[in-house]
């Protein structure tokens, strides 16, 4: 490939990543229980959770994460190859546009691991003459596909507990509408706190973007401090996608949450970012998601109300079948190119 | 008969209170309303006049209702103010009854057929009485016991269905009489049996509405 068009992958790559990172704070609704509740102002709640995602993203930049996607995942001496990384997040996109439009919830994280499967896979048997044995550290792979299960059970758990430990301890002792409504107005402070925290780490388990970059840094496709420089442009476009593009679907979702208690929401955002935080410190890409799914299914079942068991079976094929699908596409697509001589 | 209140001392009051308030002027409305239909058993006509049309003009419970209005919009209860204002409303649903009944009962001068059917009415007004106070006490608990407005509520349940016994029976009396079925006094009479379980209809509804509040917001132990 000659120099001229890798170093346009290349800027086609960062810019890609940088889109990324502004589709993740567009695509964030966290703040929607915050804005339901009413407790700052619209704005100042969008400036807030721009803050804390552009923030988390940009502070666990230097590994964790990213390091996982962008390089521990690969085997040992493997590097991505910038049309390795461009097939990755083509496929990936491809696959979550293909489920918007056919209406399936997908998991970004989820679609983007299985592409970078896929095409490492495709590579080392076509191209680059590795063992698909050695291709991947097997064990930070299994790691992060345990995570993917573990973590939304998990999240199930901890809203459970945290919900029944509330519950004994301060929510069955008030009695009135009028009790009920003062607590919940120091309710709204707490979650506050709590939609902060979980931002932080929504923006610093948000690996896709950041994921890429490290990629081109492990492959020596760009420096160290552009790297950074990188890094906090996408935290800077994390906190423009809330603030430009998110509003709407929070304005929608919050619409929705004027009803719900402040204290039921502080519960399901205290899980996630505890669950969010965990995964993060371990260097494990999570789907935001499905944590958030498994927490509010964890408040249902806390509460003795019902889980829609059907709707939640079709989500879980969905959910099972991101992996395997955007892994075996990106594998077609990054074949594709090999047999039209792209690459 | 009910004390008027300045627009000043009523938006110093909360949300809850500005209920309770309602409440108990709309309850003691209901009150002059049963009053009144008991003098009109008593064939005491000024007395039965005079009631039905205070209920008809009284504005006491508008000044409430106007301050209650303008509060709510700019509460800071979010959650649960949806459910104060379907409360509130469900108050000033009674009111709209009465007054629809009141109007309905001053049109003609009844002669009741016979002191059976006077006793009858009375005993089913002494319901309606238990049961309107008893919710006037349970709108009150919703602020303060949800629990205690459940089993208020459970108890209003338990009366109505007495009444409806007892209402039915009324209303074969009333079909049983050698009657022109075409008369006004039938006609009054039948309307005015099927006015009160229109009240009372309302009341046992709004007593489930309260428990549905008491089950959606409560952690029962």
């Amino acid at each position: 490939m000659a120099d001229g068009i890798g170093q346009i992958i290349i800027i086609v790559l960062i810019v890609l990543a940088i889109a990324l990172a502004f589709s993740i704070g567009a695509n964030d609704e966290t703040l929607s229980a915050l804005v339901g509740t009413g407790v700052i102002k619209f704005r100042m709640a969008l400036i807030i959770g721009g803050l804390a995602i552009g923030g988390g993203m940009i502070s666990t930049s230097g590994g964790f994460v990213a390091k996982t996607v962008g390089s521990d995942i690969l085997g040992e001496g493997l590097v991505y190859t910038t049309s390795m990384l461009l097939t990755v997040l083509i496929s990936s996109i491809l696959w979550l546009v293909i489920g918007s439009f056919a209406g399936i919830p997908l998991s970004s994280t989820h679609s983007l691991i299985g592409s970078v499967v896929g095409v490492v896979i495709t590579y080392s048997i076509f191209q680059g003459g590795v063992d698909p044995q050695t291709a991947f550290n097997w064990e930070k792979l299994g790691e992060v596909i345990l995570s993917w299960f573990i973590s939304p059970i998990s999240g199930l758990l901890v809203t459970y507990l945290i919900f029944k430990i509330i519950t004994r301890v301060y929510l069955k002792q008030l009695k009135g509408l009028n009790q009920i409504e003062t607590s919940e107005q120091y309710f709204k402070w707490i979650l506050l706190v709590a939609v902060i925290f979980a931002e932080i780490w929504v923006g610093a388990n948000s690996g896709e973007a950041l994921g890429i970059l490290y990629g081109l840094l492990d492959n020596g496709s760009i420096e160290v401090d552009q790297y950074f420089l990188y890094a906090i442009i996408c935290g800077i476009f994390a906190f423009l996608g809330i603030y430009i593009a998110a509003r709407y679907v929070i304005k929608n979702l919050a619409s929705q949450m004027i009803d719900s208690r402040p204290s039921e929401g502080l519960v399901i955002q205290t899980s996630s970012a505890i669950i969010l935080m965990i995964a993060t410190l371990l260097s494990l890409p999570i789907s935001h998601s499905h944590v958030i799914v498994f927490c509010i299914i964890g408040l249902n079942l806390a509460q003795k109300k019902e889980v829609d068991t059907k709707g939640l079976g079709r989500m879980a094929i969905y959910w099972v079948l991101t992996f395997p699908i955007a892994a075996i596409m990106a594998g077609l697509l990054y074949f594709g190119l090999i047999l039209i001589g792209f690459i | 008969m009910i004390q008027e209140y300045e627009e000043k001392e009523l938006k110093k009051k909360s949300i809850d209170e500005l209920t309770h308030l309602f409440m108990d002027i709309i309850n003691k409305q209901n009150f002059i309303l049963i009053e009144g239909i008991e003098y009109l058993i008593e064939e005491n006509y000024e007395h039965f006049k005079k009631n039905m049309t205070f209920v008809i003009e009284t504005t006491t419970e508008v000044q409430v209702k106007k301050v209650f209005e303008s509060k709510i919009f700019t509460s800071k209860l979010m959650f649960s103010k949806a459910d104060r204002l379907k409360l509130f409303n469900k108050i000033n649903d009674i009111k709209n009854i009465a007054e629809y009944m009141a109007n309905r009962m001053l049109v003609y001068r009844i002669i009741f057929p016979d002191n059976e059917f006077k006793l009858r009415v009375s005993r089913i007004l002494e319901s309606l009485k238990f049961i309107s106070n008893d919710l006037a006490t349970s709108v009150n608990l919703v602020g303060t016991d949800l629990k205690k407005a459940h089993d208020i509520c459970e108890e209003i349940k338990e009366e109505r269905r007495k009444m409806r016994k007892l209402e039915f029976q009324l209303i074969q009396r009333l079909y049983h009489y050698d009657m022109d079925y075409l008369s006004r006094t039938f006609l009054y009479l039948k309307d005015m049996v099927g006015d009160i379980m229109m009240l009372a209809d309302h009341i046992k509804n709004f007593s489930e509405y309260i428990q549905f509040l008491a089950v959606k917001y409560l952690i029962f132990k």
